[in-house]
């Protein structure tokens, strides 16, 4: 088995023998999708923190380079798969107070809620709804759903240098327990800290969403992209997502991240 | 007949000074909450200004008039003091052409009466949260049910008709516990006084029929409008909420009052020329109900239903429910339905009931999202036996980050004694620019 070249990680930790555990405990896999699976299994456990806060500014840019802006605010709470998610637009004003309840589960697809206040009503977002846009971006619903390495088959495809960082790239595939609107994606990991440095997403063979990570910094020991750029290939528009005010691990509530309780705050 | 039970009417007189300073305080207000939201996590606010103009197409019988204005402002504020507790309260400041309005400025907190309040405390609200329990007391908003449209399950709902096809839910005034877990819920709600739905106003066009037809009242026949008779006691019920994997379902009881009227005929006070009079009640019912929304591959199927009894007999007993299927495909969404009414006992005259109105009928509504600042919408009805139809469409477009213009026409078809039918001179088109902040 071929163990993994970590290229002078940023972060003071190379590849951890827990995850060189997890590595020699997967089944008979060809070993460069163990190595891919491991990687992604590496990138997870890197970006793990019990809860995060950021407030987003979405700025969505049309194919005539008409550019609307957005701003929400979201809390998540665990990670790896069992995670809740709030997310709250809070500009423009007449949006202001939606929000989306997410909860991920580690053998299935997410659920997810919608709060509208003009309404005064919550709608469950089906599951064969969630290759909508969401809100107008170029976010699919199932784009903001935490990606579990766990519900996913990958395969290396090989290394590339994307922007200047040199990377590993991945193909994922949703296993059967995964519903998903794309049938593959191509990911690409940064070497050197383990982070996502470009998603492609793919619909029978066609590329139609591609999320670009940047401007990377070191929060709470955690690299995070701090602009995450969502293009709509097909509509060929994108949304930018300027990450804000980020925290890691603040004491969020568990009672806040349910139907009854996530509008109200 | 039944004896009238509750509490009549009361005009409402002109306190205008005092309400001025009211105003002012509003508008006066905003700049200083701005300021606050900004020093404070724990308050926000948000806010609007909305002018709509409604142009009618005809005039109706009682009412020549053929356009309507109308401005609001609503503010909304919420306070978070300790994080186990939240305080929002919203005002509301109106004003139109056609007396929808009550011309007193005094701030009304019950918004129990025939127009709409000047100065209207919209909700008042302290919401504590302890662990999985959550308590709302004060005026609120309580929404039941899951399906579109109509929704027979929603008891505690209110809704201002004085334009019958564009309404407004009214809040109430009570208690609401809820125990949430992840996958159930329980809550029970305790409303201590009736709010009922504003009807529209008997002398304009979207007014309820009567009990009998004046134009064919023998000449020289007084006809005596006697007023609402508002019900007196509490409201409550409760629903159970369950979560499943890719489904989801309620049960839910109530007991309280119809929030629609049912029109009584008085007895005749004098024979000839007669002298006829009428009233509205509001009769006491229970409701057992359910909802569920289950998730299929191609669309999610939704379904609400709920049986209304009553020992009073001025009402019907009778089944509500509604089928319907809803998709979301890339920028359209899509709701196509049927909502039916069973009747098991036919009790009474005449009732001013848009619920059950939309009854016995097909119902539709597509969505589309042109951009994120634009959208598109048509939402309509038709009577399954054909005898009445109402179709919306809607535009609506956003203009930078405040302002949002809108764009609404209502085409009303039908016979004369059909719910829809009634209306089909009221068939308009409505401007409306709203600034938010």
């Amino acid at each position: 088995m071929r163990f993994i070249r970590a290229k002078l990680p940023l972060v003071p930790c190379p590849l951890p023998l827990l995850a060189a555990a997890a590595v020699l405990s997967l089944p008979a896999l060809p070993a460069a999708a163990q190595e891919a699976r491991a990687i992604m299994a590496e990138v997870q456990k890197r970006a793990e923190a019990q809860s995060q806060h950021y407030e987003g500014l979405l700025q969505v840019i049309n194919a005539q380079g008409k550019v609307s802006d957005k701003r929400w605010a979201f809390d998540r709470l665990g990670s790896a798969g069992r995670s809740k998610a709030i997310l709250r637009f809070t500009a423009p004003a007449d949006v202001k107070g939606v929000a989306l309840l997410i909860l991920n589960h580690p053998d299935r697809a997410s659920d997810q809620w919608m709060w509208t206040p003009a309404l005064q009503r919550d709608r469950r977002i089906a599951l064969q709804d969630r290759s909508t846009r969401f809100f107008g971006t170029d976010f699919s619903y199932e784009d903001l759903e935490e990606r579990d390495v766990e519900q996913y088959d990958y395969s290396m495809e090989g290394e590339e240098t994307i922007d200047g960082a040199a990377c590993w790239k991945i193909q994922s595939k949703p296993r059967q327990t995964k519903t998903s609107q794309y049938t593959s994606s191509l990911v690409w990991v940064r070497k050197d800290n383990y982070v996502y440095q470009r998603i492609e997403n793919y619909i029978k063979g066609e590329a139609v969403r591609r999320l670009v990570y940047s401007k990377f910094e070191q929060v709470q020991g955690i690299w995070t992209a701090r602009l995450l750029g969502m293009n709509d290939l097909r509509r060929k528009s994108r949304t930018l997502l300027t990450i804000d005010k980020l925290q890691y691990n603040l004491p969020l509530r568990e009672e806040t991240f349910t139907l009854q309780r996530f509008w109200r705050e | 007949m039944t004896p009238l039970k509750g509490t009549r009417d009361k005009g409402q007189g002109a306190r205008v000074c005092e309400g001025r300073r009211w105003i002012a305080a509003l508008v006066g207000g905003q700049s200083w909450l701005a300021a606050v939201s900004v020093s404070a996590q724990s308050v926000s606010q948000k806010g609007f200004v909305e002018l709509r103009g409604t142009s009618y197409a005809d005039s109706t019988a009682n009412d020549s008039t053929r356009s309507t204005g109308e401005l609001l402002l609503r503010q909304e504020v919420a306070f978070k003091p300790a994080s186990w507790l939240t305080l929002a309260g919203s005002v509301d400041l109106r004003a139109d052409s056609r007396d929808w309005s009550s011309s007193d400025w005094t701030p009304d907190w019950q918004d129990r009466g025939l127009q709409r309040p000047r100065v209207g405390i919209s909700r008042l609200a302290a919401t504590v949260s302890r662990g999985p329990v959550t308590l709302d007391l004060g005026k609120q908003y309580v929404r039941w049910g899951k399906a579109d449209v109509v929704n027979p399950t929603d008891r505690f709902a209110p809704r201002d008709f004085l334009n019958v096809l564009d309404t407004e839910f009214l809040a109430v005034t009570g208690a609401r516990a809820v125990l949430g877990l992840q996958s159930d819920s329980i809550d029970l709600v305790y409303v201590p006084v009736f709010t009922p739905s504003r009807t529209p106003l008997p002398n304009q066009r979207w007014a309820p029929q009567l009990p009998f037809d004046p134009g064919r009242l023998p000449p020289g026949s007084q006809v005596i409008d006697a007023g609402r008779f508002l019900a007196e006691g509490g409201q409550y019920g409760a629903r159970w909420n369950h979560v499943g994997s890719g489904f989801e379902f309620s049960a839910s009881g109530y007991r309280g009052f119809l929030h629609t009227p049912v029109i009584e005929s008085l007895a005749t006070i004098a024979i000839y020329p007669p002298v006829v009079a009428f009233a509205q009640v509001y009769p006491r019912i229970w409701m057992v109900g359910g909802d569920a929304a289950v998730p299929m591959r191609a669309f999610t199927l939704k379904g609400e239903a709920a049986f209304f009894g009553s020992d009073d007999n001025r009402t019907d007993e009778y089944w509500l429910y509604v089928l319907q299927l809803e998709r979301q495909a890339g920028e359209w969404f899509f709701v196509v339905g049927y909502a039916g009414e069973v009747v098991t006992d036919a009790r009474q005259q005449l009732a001013f009931a848009p619920e059950r109105g939309l009854a016995k009928a097909f119902l539709g509504r597509a969505g589309y999202t042109i951009d994120t600042n634009r959208s598109l919408a048509l939402e309509g009805a038709v009577r399954q036996d054909g005898d009445g139809s109402w179709l919306r469409g809607e535009y609506s477009h956003a203009v930078g980050q405040h302002v949002r213009v809108a764009l609404e026409g209502n085409w009303i078809r039908g016979s004369d004694g059909d719910f829809f039918g009634r209306y089909r001179r009221n068939s308009n088109l409505t401007a409306s620019l709203r600034y938010s902040y």
